[in-house]
């Protein structure tokens, strides 16, 4: 699945979650002087040196490697914030501390463009990646609490944990409220050792005996 | 879509939106992230692909005049990401539909309401699908058939229904936020819903919630662009 | 035993790697067409049997109107397993379409997979995406993955000499020199290892 965004249709890649999260905005500090941009996604600026003004990362990042700015770290993304956050989350058994939908992306955007950037920034990748940990376990324990419903709200789930919830809660579910259908053209279930089964929004057509 | 009682023609929405100026390419990328997620084809957007084909072409204007101008090739390249991204989203957009029509292309065909969510360029790429896809199956499987089991959609003729059609899974789970409050939906099933602590009778979503939620009751909010798929 | 060709050729196709065409199997394939029409003619001569003896085909639920439903349901299991070989085989086919506009440019490895029809098929298939592509005159099997940035950081691995010159600039490729370049030039260099691109 690397690297390929359309195998299954309804699966989001790992590029397209970044793709999407490159679109968030972030404060840069511009260190010349610049036109405005006006790009069909919206326009940005004027840049004037030293005045902070916000852009799409995807932008932040291509005028940072063009040695254009400095970006500013997200205000959640302090040392400060971040150990308050990791403690709440691993004292809180079933809920989610409130971050960024797509912080992961965000930070390991930071991280291999703007690591000059981020005061501290082992400590803040560190505890980061410990909350992200936390936020796993603690979704893979909640799976169990979707049998039988059909509608679960997961208030404060980043873009990364709903990638990973999707197949199991696709499959777990899906099998649940599988009707008799008149039988299908069979598609039989392919086995692949290597790849992990994932879900994916085609009819299911077993094969019968 | 017909209005009533409150809710939003797609039409409505669509001057909403432009009034509160979200831009085509967040309405692109939306349009993008409900068709990948959705195990059905959603209604065609029209006039947001026509505007979207036009600033692509402008855009791919301003491009060659800046670079035949001499402008900063590092500037330029900005505006070229700019460029590539509307494109991949666009693209995509449209690519997603027609692997789903590949995929359900007979009972898109038989469905009156997915046939109408159609463009034109895609019904006709469904015709020609559905013509050479029942070529194929007629040259190697059904005329070697007896008579009475020589149909593509049935298994034979006293088959009911077409019971050799592939069909959209509804019943599949999806992930969704919230847009606007949605109507309170009484769900039958053993339980109805289930916050990660709490249960409702019925279950509404208001605007910031995020959810999981199994698709079919939840079609119509989806295409009144009361939740978004992600 | 009923069926065991069949399952056999579904088998054949799911074993196979997800994504990847086997060569048709027209023996199977022809065998399970056989079947069919002797299940037919089973069928058919216990109906008729059924009906000399003044029976109600339907209604009258004896040896010889079970034997004919088997007969049926044997018949229709090996169409669909037929209907989902090929059916399944073509989605495969599809996506060939998708990556590879036209048949000689699909490798001869791939190309002698086919069966009969599915050279057909795949031909069809190439002109029906190319006609929707040019009705809309924009391309959709291009852009399959999401766009990076143009513009990559290297840095220089071996001593490559000064006033090179690049699509939008020229440089001094020193060693351990770094520079602001457009992948598609320092591609051919990187692929050599003679740069790396860099991140941070």
């Amino acid at each position: 699945m690397a690297g390929q965004s359309d195998p299954h249709i309804s699966l989001f890649s790992a590029e397209e979650v970044e793709f999407m999260a490159e679109d968030e905005l972030i404060e840069i500090v511009p260190n010349l002087r610049m036109d405005p941009l006006n790009f069909i996604c919206g326009d940005f600026g004027p840049f004037l040196p030293q005045i902070a003004t916000q852009v799409p990362f995807w932008l932040a990042v291509a005028l940072k490697k063009r040695g254009k700015c400095a970006i500013r770290p997200p205000q959640w993304m302090s040392v400060e914030n971040l150990t308050q956050v990791l403690e709440r989350e691993r004292e809180s058994q079933g809920a989610f501390q409130v971050l960024p939908f797509h912080y992961v992306e965000i930070s390991r955007l930071l991280f291999d463009h703007a690591r000059d950037d981020i005061p501290d920034m082992y400590m803040v990748r560190s505890l980061i990646e410990d909350i992200r940990d936390v936020r796993i376990h603690k979704v893979e324990t909640s799976l169990e609490k979707f049998s039988g419903t059909s509608a679960v709200k997961i208030p404060n789930l980043s873009a990364m944990e709903v990638n990973i919830i999707r197949p199991f809660v696709g499959r777990a579910l899906q099998a649940f409220y599988k009707h008799d259908n008149p039988e299908k053209i069979p598609d039989v279930d392919r086995p692949s050792s290597a790849q992990t089964r994932v879900a994916n929004n085609e009819p299911r057509r077993p094969l019968r005996r | 879509m017909a209005s009533s009682g409150g809710e939003w023609s797609a039409e409505q929405i669509d001057d909403y939106e432009a009034l509160i100026s979200t831009t085509d390419v967040e309405l692109l990328k939306k349009a993008w992230r409900n068709e990948k997620a959705s195990p059905e084809i959603l209604p065609f957007e029209e006039a947001l692909v026509k505007r979207a084909k036009e600033q692509i072409q402008l855009m791919e204007e301003t491009v060659d005049d800046f670079e035949e101008s001499g402008h900063d090739p590092l500037i330029v390249s900005l505006y070229q990401m700019d460029l590539d991204r509307v494109q991949f989203l666009l693209r995509s957009y449209l690519r997603v539909r027609l692997q789903k029509i590949e995929k359900f292309m007979f009972y898109i065909w038989k469905t009156d309401t997915y046939r109408n969510r159609l463009s034109i360029e895609e019904e006709k790429f469904t015709e020609r699908c559905i013509r050479d896809m029942g070529k194929h199956l007629e040259e190697t499987v059904l005329s070697k058939m007896p008579d009475n089991y020589q149909s593509v959609l049935k298994q034979s003729v006293i088959s009911e229904e077409d019971d050799m059609v592939p069909e959209p899974q509804l019943d599949t789970f999806v992930v969704a936020k919230c847009e606007r409050t949605t109507r309170p939906l009484y769900l039958d099933g053993s339980r109805q819903s289930a916050g990660f602590d709490s249960r409702d009778d019925h279950f509404q979503m208001v605007p910031g919630d995020l959810c999981i939620l199994r698709y079919r009751p939840f079609q119509e909010e989806l295409t009144s662009g009361n939740i978004s798929l992600v | 035993m009923h069926g065991r060709k069949a399952y056999e050729l579904v088998k054949e196709f799911a074993s196979g790697e997800k994504g990847h065409l086997k060569i048709f199997n027209n023996e199977l394939f022809e065998r399970v067409i056989e079947e069919c029409n002797e299940h037919h003619n089973a069928l058919q001569s216990l109906i008729r049997k059924m009906q000399e003896e003044g029976l109600e085909v339907q209604t009258a639920k004896n040896a010889d109107h079970y034997g004919a439903l088997v007969h049926h349901l044997s018949l229709t299991r090996n169409k669909r397993c037929l209907m989902a070989y090929v059916y399944n085989r073509a989605e495969i086919i599809r996506d060939l379409a998708w990556k590879v506009g036209l048949l000689h440019e699909l490798p001869s490895e791939i190309q002698e997979k086919f069966g009969d029809s599915e050279e057909q098929y795949f031909k069809d298939h190439s002109k029906s995406l190319k006609l929707y592509m040019s009705q809309l005159s924009l391309d959709v099997n291009v852009d399959m993955v999401p766009p990076k940035d143009p513009y990559i950081k290297v840095r220089v691995l071996e001593d490559l000499g000064s006033g090179i010159i690049l699509s939008d600039k020229s440089a001094n490729f020193a060693r351990h020199s770094m520079h602001f370049l457009k992948r598609t030039d320092a591609e051919q260099y990187i692929s050599r290892g003679l740069m790396e691109e860099l991140t941070g």
